[in-house]
């Protein structure tokens, strides 16, 4: 049998394009409407989807509230509490949310994906961000946002504490940031532990990846891109004493879909002419880690910057494509706001197949994050289009094999 | 008379673990009783074999069921507040209203402990920390006013940003700009229920709690405090009526349900309290919901069935949704 990639279902409200939710069949209300979630979590599970992915940021997402009220970001669920009530409602696909090290404590957090797990017999995985964003920090104190190494610094202690918790570790902890006394109050996981994802991609996020993560969500635009961080990453795993496929690597992809490449140009072109200037230009802003770039002519190019803080990973993202191709602020803005720096395809089932196959089988993707442009049509136009094209050319699974999170991806279960 | 029943998931030694099927079929049976909410507990005293969590395990007996109040304990030590107000705003809205946050006013030592606080907070700084915590989690669920939401896909105009608030609070213990990204309350905000209060407690449980949670005591003593925490409520400026006093009782099947019945009927015709939090282990729970509920029914005290939709409505406090 080939070797079959392994793909995750990112859910978010009405969908990743920024103006997914001004689309005419977007689903509107979603950010409260719990039922929206549960068909697309069954919609999901139908299709075969290794797992549920969910985002989280402990704050609004945009500090200009007038720019933020014209995207619905603002509002949503809490992803734990979502997850859990998805939980009880599908029976096997994986669920995995975002939780943070920088607002969060060791051992409630590894206590609440435990009691997931448990709730979801062995289907529950943490993606673990350190949050890069001052408006979050806001939330939790007066000092402002941690420096980047403060953070990861916190987030190889954090993590170490979670995992010692999860794999039943009897002695306490006494260390920088954290103490704790006792084993967690939970029977062990019925996967061994959750999943461990991660996603941050700056030199100390790869590092930590290369040692904890059992996954890694990643955002790279090229092929090139693609394959550097994979080997990058895959290379720096020897060195914690673990093998290349430990670890599964599932870049975000936001394909739109359609019956005929025209079709889907038409529906791309829908979407990208709903997005304000205003909007995409404080997105790319948010990017860059820089708060004054609608100062600039909207039709020039990027200014210089200095080195973010934030998102080391994505800035650099941005900044390449711009020298690349030579976009305008505008162009940028539209390009970026789409899929949020993620890869994008547009066309048919057998074009967005050859280009998922090119990537997986190139040695550049285990597998895809995928984040349908809106909800809940382009998820259902993946798993109509794409996944039977992936199935026909035996690089999808047609059924699951296995109970757990850890059977889906094929990760080892912990002892 | 008000009923909760207290959700005991932590089995004791030598008795099987409760899966989550087990679980939501105890809290459906105290939905079809017409019980205004199951409380469930957070901590087990010594190892549990319980394997959920509350904040989770709610999220999902949200889905099972439609009508029962259903309220978490959460500790101030184990959550950031604006963690926990997100988390159980969410919960609000996946229930449809129906949602209470249970806070104890007493330090648990274990939680101290494991939560980077080795030596705790002394009895007033946690207390002082309790109250401005609680502050800003019911101001992050005021957040967003109830018609804040326009959905206006033409217009582009999802929200509407003057009807969104910033909290911009700094206090002594915590500093916390706000607002929360989850919408508000089915119910404008999920009930605050808060127990463990000892005499410097009463007045901010009386300032601040919908349901209030008293250890059983002597009827004499009950309705004293009662009164006091009325009374003080009153000094507040609020009407006494928009809180719930419930007495804890403990409830074993060699009780007769008569005598039980007539202890609870007792003690709430002589007003020293709204209601009961029964405490009765999950296996016995159909001994007080089919024996014991049919007399109190018989003899008017309790209601048939719901009447709204949110907790808020069965508790018949004030708020939003259906009254
Ligand atoms: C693909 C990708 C997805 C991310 N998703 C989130 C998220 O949902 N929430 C969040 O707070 N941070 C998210 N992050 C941020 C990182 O976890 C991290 O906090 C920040 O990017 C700094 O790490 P880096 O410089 O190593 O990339 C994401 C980062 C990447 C690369």
């Amino acid at each position: 049998m080939t070797a079959q990639m392994k793909l995750g279902a990112f859910l978010w409200a009405t969908g990743h394009h920024i103006a997914a939710w001004r689309h005419p069949k977007a689903h509107v209300t979603a950010g409260v409407d719990i039922d929206h979630y549960v068909q697309l979590a069954r919609a999901a599970e139908a299709a075969k989807f290794d797992m549920i992915f969910c985002e989280d940021a402990a704050g609004l997402r945009e500090a200009n509230i007038g720019i933020a009220s014209q995207t619905s970001r603002s509002i949503g669920f809490e992803p734990i509490s979502l997850l859990s009530a998805l939980a009880v409602q599908t029976s096997r696909i994986g669920l995995v949310s975002t939780a943070s090290t920088s607002y969060n404590e060791p051992y409630g957090l590894a206590r609440t994906f435990l009691s997931l797990d448990h709730l979801s017999s062995g289907r529950a995985g943490w993606n673990l961000v350190t949050s890069a964003s001052p408006i979050e920090a806001a939330n939790f104190g007066s000092t402002g946002l941690k420096p980047h190494a403060d953070r990861y610094e916190r987030a190889r202690e954090f993590a170490e504490v979670v995992t010692g918790l999860w794999h039943g570790k009897a002695s306490g902890h006494d260390g920088q940031s954290f103490s704790v006394r006792d084993p967690l109050d939970l029977p062990r996981s019925p996967q061994g532990a959750p999943v461990m994802v991660q996603a941050g991609a700056s030199d100390v996020g790869r590092d930590l990846a290369a040692r904890t993560a059992d996954v890694v969500f990643t955002a790279a635009q090229t092929f090139d891109e693609a394959k550097a961080f994979y080997d990058d990453l895959k290379g720096r795993m020897a060195a914690y004493g673990r093998e290349p496929d430990d670890i599964k690597i599932m870049p975000g992809v936001s394909p739109v879909v359609a019956e005929t490449e025209a079709e889907a140009r038409d529906k791309h072109e829908e979407l990208q002419e709903l997005i304000p200037d205003d909007v995409g230009v404080a997105l790319l802003s948010s990017y860059l880690s820089i708060s004054d770039l609608w100062r600039y002519p909207i039709d020039g190019p990027l200014p210089e910057l200095p080195e973010s803080e934030g998102m080391k990973s994505r800035q650099a993202l941005v900044v390449e494509q711009s020298r690349r191709d030579g976009l305008s602020i505008r162009q940028l803005a539209r390009h970026f706001a789409g899929a949020r720096g993620h890869w994008r395809i547009v066309g048919t089932a057998a074009q967005v197949a050859d280009e998922l196959q090119a990537r997986f089988e190139g040695g550049a993707a285990d597998g895809f994050n995928v984040m349908p442009s809106y909800f809940p049509g382009e998820l259902d136009a993946f798993a109509t289009l794409v996944v039977p094209e992936l199935r026909r050319r035996g690089l999808f699974r047609k059924d699951y094999e296995g109970r757990t999170l850890r059977d889906h991806l094929g990760l080892k279960r912990p002892v | 008379m008000h009923l909760a029943i207290s959700l005991n998931i932590a089995a004791a030694t030598g008795e099987t673990v409760l899966d989550f099927s087990r679980i939501s079929k105890f809290v459906r049976q105290a939905e079809a009783a017409g019980v205004d909410m199951i409380v469930s507990s957070d901590t087990a005293d010594g190892p549990s074999s319980s394997p959920f969590e509350a904040t989770t395990l709610l999220a999902a007996l949200a889905t099972v069921t439609d009508r029962i109040g259903l309220v978490a304990s959460a500790s101030t030590l184990a959550h950031q507040p604006y963690n926990l107000a997100r988390r159980f705003a969410s919960l609000d809205i996946i229930s449809h209203g129906r949602i209470g946050w249970h806070a104890t006013m007493a330090q648990d030592s274990r939680e101290a402990a494991n939560f980077s606080r080795p030596e705790g907070f002394s009895d007033t700084d946690f207390r002082r920390r309790a109250e401005e915590y609680i502050g800003i989690v019911r101001g992050l669920w005021q957040g967003w006013d109830a018609d804040a939401l326009l959905f206006d896909k033409t217009g582009g105009r999802f929200h509407d940003p003057e009807k969104m608030h910033l909290l911009d609070h700094k206090g002594e213990f915590f500093s916390v700009r706000g607002p929360l990204n989850v919408a508000r309350s089915p119910q404008d905000t999920p009930v605050l229920v808060l127990s463990g209060l000892s005499e410097p407690d009463l007045d901010i449980a009386a300032r601040n709690a919908d349901v209030i949670l008293l250890e059983s005591g002597s009827a004499e003593s009950a309705k004293i405090r009662f009164d006091d925490l009325r009374r003080r409520a009153t000094a507040a400026g609020r009407d006494p009526d928009a809180m719930r006093v419930l007495t804890n009782i403990s409830f074993a099947p060699d009780d007769t349900r008569a005598a039980t019945a007539d202890r609870l009927e007792s003690q709430f015709r002589t007003r020293s309290c709204d209601g009961f939090n029964i405490q009765v282990r999950c296996s016995m729970l159909d001994e007080f919901t089919d024996l014991v509920l049919p007399v109190l029914r018989q003899r008017g005290l309790v209601r048939e069935g719901y009447r709204g939709t949110t907790l808020r409505s069965h508790l018949g406090l004030a708020g939003g949704g259906d009254r």
